[in-house]
């Protein structure tokens, strides 16, 4: 009594061309319960599901086989197509004849054979599958932001302004990231610092976003519509409520540390605020600097004796703060490579080699030498500069095969800037593309070589060394094919973008992938740029992929709308093809248990239970027990041997 | 020494105190010299236990016994069942604890030290004897077997009729019990993996071809199944009978159903049912032997078991059974777990 249908798409020539699909039609058609095969050119397409509809309803088809591209493309729209035509959803499955057999064979014959055999065995699953319903799931309507830098800010904004609640979680005492640091931004020279303050106070004044600085994510459980996450909340020592700013502690403090906003080219107190804008606006304690936070303390308390409000507190403990999410945007940003990776440019042995944040600092008005140019090492101008671009960056052998994308142009505005300062020096970019694809873009490194004279050259930097007093680049320009020696004042290199430290151990406990390269992966190189494959979790920023600032701020828009689709619904569905139990095979050794990524199981009076909301149906269980005793809907052992007979043509 | 009657003793205790339910240890075969297990119920009967070389059983198997039994009754006796074990015996205690089967208070144990020696293989025994009869097969002094032949003592090297087990044995002392008898003797057992070196020199095709001639000579009497104490699921896949069967599968579906494997010795199935238990046994398997001593074909199971038993240890650091609150191997996973294995 099986009546199955099966549809054989042509995808145009993308399956047609390497596999006969009338023949795969045909041969289906006198499989034992099949009572309906047809082929058409695109399955996907409204005629396409028409066929499909129409065909369930004339044949009265129990199941539906669609021999076509990969179930994450078209599963949703065919089971969909089957759904309207009045049968259960889950009694729909596709064969995947195209990436799995004609993308990736020649050989029309025996490229047909295997489509046959694929849908043959899909066939034989479907008629095995159970008609399900998707389990529903309540969403808690507040997002999670990680990340407080400009892709975080603006995913927390949109998110906010849309009118749910955000948390947004920053792991240094303030917000900002490093847009905070730079001076002035490509291609339009406008102050970093002044596009970016109006929005950061935005983000402390919004009554719908709880700013929580100095904290991080310690655990993420639950699921889409439902995160619970432990955020800790590192200790201050200052109460921000009391703090009026007067800035007396740090004038009593005797500690004296590389200060980090200034790249360490100057230094900051153990009590310190990282910048004049910081948000909050408060100081923080850095315990590891503070000699009072030690167990040897040496009674300092300085800060606190000359602290009129009394805001300082050296019994603040470090605070676990749980909150129920629905769905969360990690921004966590990006760090420089590191420079000791670099030791045949000098860098971290001679103090004026510098890297491109450094250099910022030194042209930012709030920076170490109030917007003038001088060399760390002496104070003293520096006439001729090196830009060195690339550095770790598209170098597959020694370092990282990818372009960090930014270098290019923040280098060409770095050594405009420098021109504007110094008019009478002279700028060397030592690059090897220039890559200026962006509005604009083009235009800004053409005025850097045409109106500030910086003098381009096609090539690497073999070496920088020290030689009296000056700094000696030995590089080559592969266009003249000479080699070039400069006498330089001063080195920039353009490191290598790498998403920031600790994203790694981020990503393990929020349960998403990284690329090759260590950044975020997101779902679709393409299609679903902003999404990971965990559903509910969006991407945004430099953590994803090297990105400058219009980039970062779109996809955090982009996040932030992906967020508010979820966050909107009252309910969700999730795929009901989750794991059973079969009771009587369980023994209740709890391997699943211990197996599941996503903490689904339980032991409950000896027996193992599935949570369904939290069940990805991602098989491991199944694979793990010993006695079949877990078996995934619809994709049960029993399933998977008729698949593997009917391909074998058993 | 171990002493016999410390052990009876112990027995004898825990019976007449109520605090076990039976005891399990081990008798002689009529007024023959072979061991075979004993089921004591009565304080009374402890005189019929021994502990002679002859003891290899592994008694934990009969744990499952009890559990279904349990399962099968209304009112259940839930006292512990008293169990008498080796050091490679305790060891598969500690998997089934592991393994949540039993728990500690399912069990009562007196662990026995193998001290200097362990049990005997019957075949080399009798090989060593060269066809006379023995009377009695004993522990001798440190180190060595006493087998009485024709009324005359013959004191034996113990590696010379050895289980070979025992001889790469890493656990010759309980690592769990209620009580035990004998002395903590630390025993170099030497390679660990030596019965498995002149396979690992085999290529990879003659190790196929080694295997295949090994399976096609088993009948499929499933000894080494039934003597196995892992091998306690109430359906096992060799037999899958049950195994997708719920409450939504219909009648037509229970009709197509096939087997994973069928009970017929051919090759190919044979092969099929020892590699699925080859791989269910990865980190479980304690190596007691029993399933080559049972096996009634001499297929050189061990070989199987210790292989996998050396995968585990080289490549994840796992040692099976000396950690009841261990988890499972296939349940440990780090993320620097080798995976050039994988091809």
């Amino acid at each position: 009594m099986k009546r199955t249908g099966v549809f054989v798409c042509h995808c145009g020539i993308n399956i047609a061309g390497t596999v006969d699909v009338k023949k795969v039609a045909a041969e289906l058609a006198k499989h034992p319960g099949v009572v309906h095969a047809e082929d058409y050119v695109y399955m996907c397409s409204d005629p396409g599901q028409n066929l499909i509809i129409q065909a369930i309803k004339e044949k009265k088809l129990d199941s539906v086989v669609v021999a076509c591209c990969s179930p994450t493309l078209h599963e949703t729209t065919f089971r969909n197509a089957t759904k309207k035509a009045g049968l259960n959803p889950y009694r729909c499955e596709i064969a995947n004849i195209r990436e799995q057999c004609s993308w990736v064979h020649r050989e029309k014959s025996k490229a047909t054979q295997k489509a046959i055999s694929i849908t043959r065995g899909v066939v034989e699953k479907v008629r095995r599958n159970e008609s399900l319903e998707d389990v529903s799931v309540p969403v808690t309507k507040r997002a999670l932001v990680i990340g407080g830098g400009i892709a975080g800010i603006q995913a927390s904004l949109d998110i906010a302004d849309a009118g749910y609640e955000v948390i947004l979680v920053e792991k240094s005492p303030s917000i900002g990231g490093h847009m905070s640091q730079l001076s002035e931004t490509f291609p339009t020279l406008d102050c970093s610092q002044c596009i970016l303050t109006p929005k950061m106070v935005e983000v402390s004044k919004h009554p719908r976003i709880k700013l929580m600085t100095y904290s991080e994510v310690q655990e993420v459980s639950g699921y889409v519509g439902n995160f619970k996450v432990k955020i800790l909340k590192k200790p201050t020592y200052v109460d921000p409520d009391k703090c009026t700013l007067c800035d007396e502690c740090t004038k009593v403090c005797p500690i004296v540390v590389p200060n980090e906003f200034d790249m360490g080219l100057t230094g900051r107190r153990a009590i310190y605020i990282p910048f004049p804008q910081a948000i909050p606006a408060s100081y923080t304690i850095d315990e590891k600097a503070c000699p009072g936070m030690f167990d040897t303390a040496i009674a300092c308390g300085k800060c606190a004796d000359v602290c009129k409000p009394g805001a300082i507190n050296f019994d603040m403990k470090p605070e676990i703060v749980e909150v129920d999410v629905g769905a969360i945007v990690v921004a966590t940003g990006y760090d420089l490579y590191d420079k000791s990776m670099m030791a045949e440019y000098g860098y971290g042995q001679y103090p004026d080699v510098l890297d491109g944040l450094q250099f910022e600092r030194l042209l930012s008005a709030s920076g170490p030498t109030g917007g003038r140019i001088l060399r760390p090492s002496d104070k003293k101008e520096p006439k001729e500069v090196v830009f060195i671009q690339c550095v770790g960056s598209r170098d597959p052998e020694l370092h990282w095969p990818y372009c960090s994308k930014i270098c290019c142009m923040y280098t060409a505005k770095h050594a405009m800037l420098y021109k504007h300062h110094v008019h009478d020096g002279q700028a060397y970019v030592f690059y090897i593309d220039i890559r200026s694809g962006g509005k604009n873009y083009e235009e800004f490194v053409h005025r850097a070589v045409e109106e500030d004279g910086v003098l381009y050259l096609r090539g690497k930097v073999s070496r920088v060394f020290e030689d009296n007093g000056k700094l000696i680049v030995w590089g080559v320009d592969t266009l003249t094919g000479k080699q070039i020696e400069i006498a330089a004042d001063m080195v920039v290199l353009a490191m290598a973008i790498r998403p920031s430290k600790g994203m790694d151990e981020l990503a393990k406990k929020l349960k998403i992938a990284l690329d090759k390269d260590g950044f975020l992966a997101e779902a679709h190189p393409k299609l679903r740029p902003v999404e990971s494959m965990t559903s509910g979790i969006f991407l945004a920023g430099a953590a994803q992929a090297p990105k400058d600032i219009p980039e970062a701020v779109g996809q955090a828009s982009g996040a932030a709308a992906k967020a508010m689709a979820i966050l909107s619904r009252d309910r969700l569905f999730h795929s009901p093809t989750v794991a059973r139990v079969i009771r009587n095979l369980c023994t209740g050794c709890g391997m699943c248990v211990s197996v599941c990524p996503f903490e689904a199981i339980s032991l409950k009076e000896g027996k193992a239970e599935v949570n369904e909301i939290l069940c990805e149906g991602c098989g491991t269980c199944s694979a793990s027990c010993l006695r079949n005793a877990i078996q995934v809907k619809n994709l049960t052992p029993h399933h998977i041997q008729e698949m593997i007979k009917a391909c074998l043509g058993g | 020494m171990v002493s016999l009657d410390q052990l009876k003793e112990e027995v004898k205790k825990a019976l007449s105190s109520g605090k076990v339910k039976y005891f399990i240890g081990y008798e002689n075969i009529g007024s023959g010299w072979q061991v075979r297990p004993a089921f004591i119920r009565q304080p009374e009967d402890v005189d019929r236990l021994v502990w002679t070389p002859a003891c290899f059983h592994n008694l934990v198997r009969f744990l499952h016994d009890e559990k279904r039994r349990r399962a099968r009754e209304k009112n259940p006796d839930i006292r512990p069942v008293g169990l008498v074990v080796k050091g490679c015996d305790s060891r598969s205690i500690n998997v089934l604890l592991q393994e949540k089967y039993i728990e500690r208070n399912d069990v009562y144990i007196i662990g026995v030290s193998c001290e200097l020696t362990g049990v005997i293989n019957i075949t080399k025994l009798n090989q060593h004897l060269n066809g006379l009869k023995p009377q009695k097969v004993l522990f001798g002094s440190k180190g060595t077997f006493k087998v009485i032949v024709d009324d005359r003592e013959i004191e034996i090297e113990a590696p010379d009729i050895l289980a070979d087990r025992c001889l790469e044995c890493p656990a010759n002392f309980p690592v769990i019990a209620d009580v035990i008898l004998g002395e903590e003797i630390k025993r170099n057992p030497g390679n660990r993996y030596q019965s498995i070196s002149a396979y690992e020199k085999m290529a990879l095709d003659e190790r196929w071809s080694f295997w295949q001639q090994q399976f096609s000579r088993c009948l499929r009497c499933y000894a080494c199944r039934s003597v196995c104490p892992m091998c306690y699921c109430d359906e096992c896949v060799a037999d899958s009978i049950a195994y997708a069967v719920t409450a939504e599968t219909t009648a037509d579906e229970k009709a197509q159903k096939t087997r994973w494997v069928e009970r017929n010795p051919e090759l190919s199935e044979n092969i099929f049912y020892h590699l699925v238990r080859a791989i269910h046994l990865a980190g479980r398997c304690v190596d007691c032997g029993e399933c080559e001593r049972v096996c009634p074909v001499e297929i050189p199971l061990r070989l199987l078991n210790k292989k996998m038993e050396k995968e585990a240890k080289e490549l994840f650091g796992y040692e099976v059974g000396f950690d009841p609150a261990q988890p499972p191997l296939i349940a440990c996973f780090r993320d620097n777990d080798p995976q050039d294995f994988i091809r």
